[in-house]
């Protein structure tokens, strides 16, 4: 032990860069706390790999076969591909919603809120962090189904717009797991945020094309936003860039009332619906953080 | 304190002290107080944790709040530190409001809560990195400062190794360490040594006394051990259900209870109990008598030497077997015990005596 004497605290008012960069600059070392709790459990994050590289095995070897004469899909392992990426960020980032409970039941998160940070920091934070996070498991994934045959229609630029779609997938999916720990403050709870990638997953044409689903599950298929970010991932891999169909600069609109692409799904789609679901997701889990900080 | 209803209004009750403080003669003058609430009040739904605190703390004091579980201790503390906001009333912390500043309170002020608030997977030192970092301690002067920090609370060789693996003490230490990155002027700690052995608990109150004494530092602890408070606080609050009910220095406090305390043991059920005080409050010197299931009766004398055969002999012609007779000097616990204990219900005399005592001093 020596003396207590502590360097004298700084100037708060000047040394505090001002508003949003502030955010942002906690924010990153909020980030990097979090992945790096992530490289110090990878036991965990070993499911992340495991489940959707099983289901793509799984489901390729069962589907494959037939798949061109049941659907006309002549690679199935690049059909499924987009489901493995989606699949094991989803997973990834609804494992911080997890974290948070852990943090708020260590009494650290209680720390964080006391820290001059912005409570917006902690929530970007993470949000930063499990982009990040779903990048590296979409890396991944991508990897893998290359290596057993998958190809890539677009190359290695559209294999980029994948990493960059499973990163805002993953950033938006955070969304919910913040959502639920902040308003149930459970594990539990928490744990179950993952059981929403079933409905999302699967409500969408994740084993079969949408035009050989019954009438009920296309309907919500249609209405999921996670069936268009499929889609434009999945004619990156098997198609090629679809944009829409223009005349004359104007976006032509098909007979139901969505703007008619060439063959491929349209990866426009994909974003608008990356960013509806996002603004949805983080904009409750602002709330909630909102609401729970406030508070009672 | 309990006497007077919670300020409804604290604007007015503040607007009130500033007038106070802006006539009252120079070194009587709390502009600077390190922390001050004005009626404070918190409730949960239909719980009524706190009911209404009214609170001065000088810097440099080391502000001890004592209470068992469930009195209003850590509501309090995290009203203070704004992580919950009063239903009612207003505080003032390092000279900024909870509510409109908490920003700047934030800067202000240390705080380590009840559970030492760690991150397991991260080491020490990673910790009190991002700590330093939150707080926006120039770049710089970063690692010698979380070098300096572990040292002071002796974590040096362990820096590297996770939290997880530190055991309780070392955690408790290393949130302490947390609190003290920016150079606090004024630190909260929520129990700082409940679960925590013998060792450990004397040096983190070496560590308290130090920065108190060192750097001035003001302290705001909460705790359920009344030799914690006694060792360590200037002044100290005893809180009950939500109010302040005694408040003073530990000295001050045991004058408000007399010089010597008698316990006996009466054998039988509550009524002999209340037979018993019954008898024992008329005798000389005796200021007061109240009965609790564990400690059995405690009588309260001026002089216990001239009282304790007097409550033999008593106990005997009343035909009230006992047992465990000891005479002890009146502690801080008999305070807190007089403050906030069960006292006999209803029966007139004791209960009207216990009352008498409380209002008397409060």
């Amino acid at each position: 032990m020596t003396t207590l004497e502590v360097p004298p605290a700084p100037e708060d008012s000047s040394s505090r860069a001002a508003g949003p960069l502030q955010v942002l600059i906690d924010a990153r070392h909020l980030a990097v706390r979090a992945i790096r709790e992530s490289t110090r459990q990878p036991g965990v994050e070993i499911t992340n790999v495991f489940i959707p590289l099983f289901f793509l095995a799984v489901s390729t070897g069962a589907i494959a076969n037939f798949s061109e004469r049941g659907f006309g899909v002549e690679n199935y392992l690049a059909f499924q591909l987009p489901v493995a990426v989606l699949q094991a960020v989803a997973g990834s980032s609804a494992a911080s919603g997890i974290a948070i409970v852990l943090d708020m039941e260590r009494g650290y998160f209680d720390k964080l809120l006391l820290t001059p940070a912005s409570r917006w920091s902690l929530i970007i934070g993470r949000v930063w962090a499990d982009a990040v996070r779903a990048i590296f498991f979409a890396t991944i994934m991508l990897v893998a189904a290359l290596i057993a045959g998958s190809g890539m229609a677009t190359g290695v630029p559209g294999a980029i717009l994948i990493l960059i779609i499973a990163g805002l997938f993953g950033g938006a999916y955070s969304g919910i797991g913040i959502f639920i720990a902040m308003r149930t403050g459970n594990a539990q709870a928490a744990q179950a945020g993952f059981l929403l990638f079933f409905p999302l997953l699967f409500m969408a044409p994740a084993f079969a094309p949408l035009a050989v689903f019954d009438d009920w599950l296309r309907i919500i298929a249609t209405i999921n936003p996670v069936t268009y970010i499929m889609e434009g991932m999945r004619g990156l891999v098997m198609e090629g860039y679809a944009w829409p169909v223009t005349e004359g600069g104007q976006i032509v609109f098909g007979p139901d009332g969505l703007p008619m692409t060439k063959d491929p799904p349209a990866l426009h789609w994909a974003f608008v619906s990356l960013a509806g679901f996002s603004a949805f997701t983080l904009t409750i889990a602002a709330l909630a953080l909102r609401s729970r900080t406030r508070a009672d | 304190m309990s006497n007077h209803s919670p300020h409804h209004a604290p604007t007015v009750a503040e607007r009130l002290w500033q007038e106070l403080a802006a006539t009252a003669p120079q070194h009587d003058r709390d502009a600077d107080l390190a922390i001050e609430a004005y009626g404070l009040v918190k409730h949960f739904g239909d719980i009524h944790a706190v009911n209404g605190i009214d609170l001065r703390v000088r810097p440099g004091q080391i502000f001890g709040f004592l209470g068992q579980n469930g009195s209003g201790k850590t509501t309090t503390v995290r009203m203070l530190t704004t992580l919950l906001r009063p239903t009612e009333g207003s505080a003032r912390v390092a000279g900024f409001d909870v509510l409109s500043q908490d920003r700047q309170v934030r800067r202000a002020i240390g705080v380590a809560l009840q559970e030492a608030g760690l991150d397991i997977l991260q080491t020490g030192r990673e910790l009190l990195r991002l700590q330093s970092r939150l707080y926006n301690v120039p770049r710089g002067e970063i690692e010698d400062r979380v070098a300096h920090l572990l040292e002071v609370v002796d974590l040096s060789e362990d820096a590297d190794r996770r939290i997880g693996d530190y055991s309780g003490g070392m955690q408790r230490r290393l949130d302490l360490a947390s609190a003290l990155v920016h150079s606090p002027s004024i630190i909260f700690l929520d129990e700082p040594t409940t679960g925590l052995d013998p060792v450990s608990r004397q040096n983190l109150w070496d560590y308290i006394q130090r920065l108190n004494r060192e750097d001035g530092v003001t302290f705001f602890l909460t705790t359920q051990y009344l030799e914690e408070a006694d060792q360590l606080c200037d002044e100290i609050a005893i809180l009950d259900a939500g109010e302040i009910v005694q408040q003073g220095t530990p000295d001050g406090l045991k004058a408000t209870v007399s010089a010597d305390v008698i316990y006996v043991q009466v054998e039988g059920n509550e009524r002999a109990q209340q037979r018993a005080v019954g008898v024992l409050l008329p005798l000389p010197n005796v200021e007061d008598a109240q009965w609790d299931f564990n400690e059995g009766i405690a009588v309260y004398s001026k002089s216990g030497h001239d009282t304790l055969p007097r409550v033999v002999r008593t106990l005997d012609e009343a035909n009230l077997p006992f047992s465990n007779l000891r005479l002890a000097r009146a502690t801080l616990d008999d305070v807190f015990f007089k403050a906030t204990g069960h006292r006999i219900e209803p029966d007139g005399q004791a209960g009207q005596a216990a009352q008498s005592t409380q209002g008397g001093s409060a």
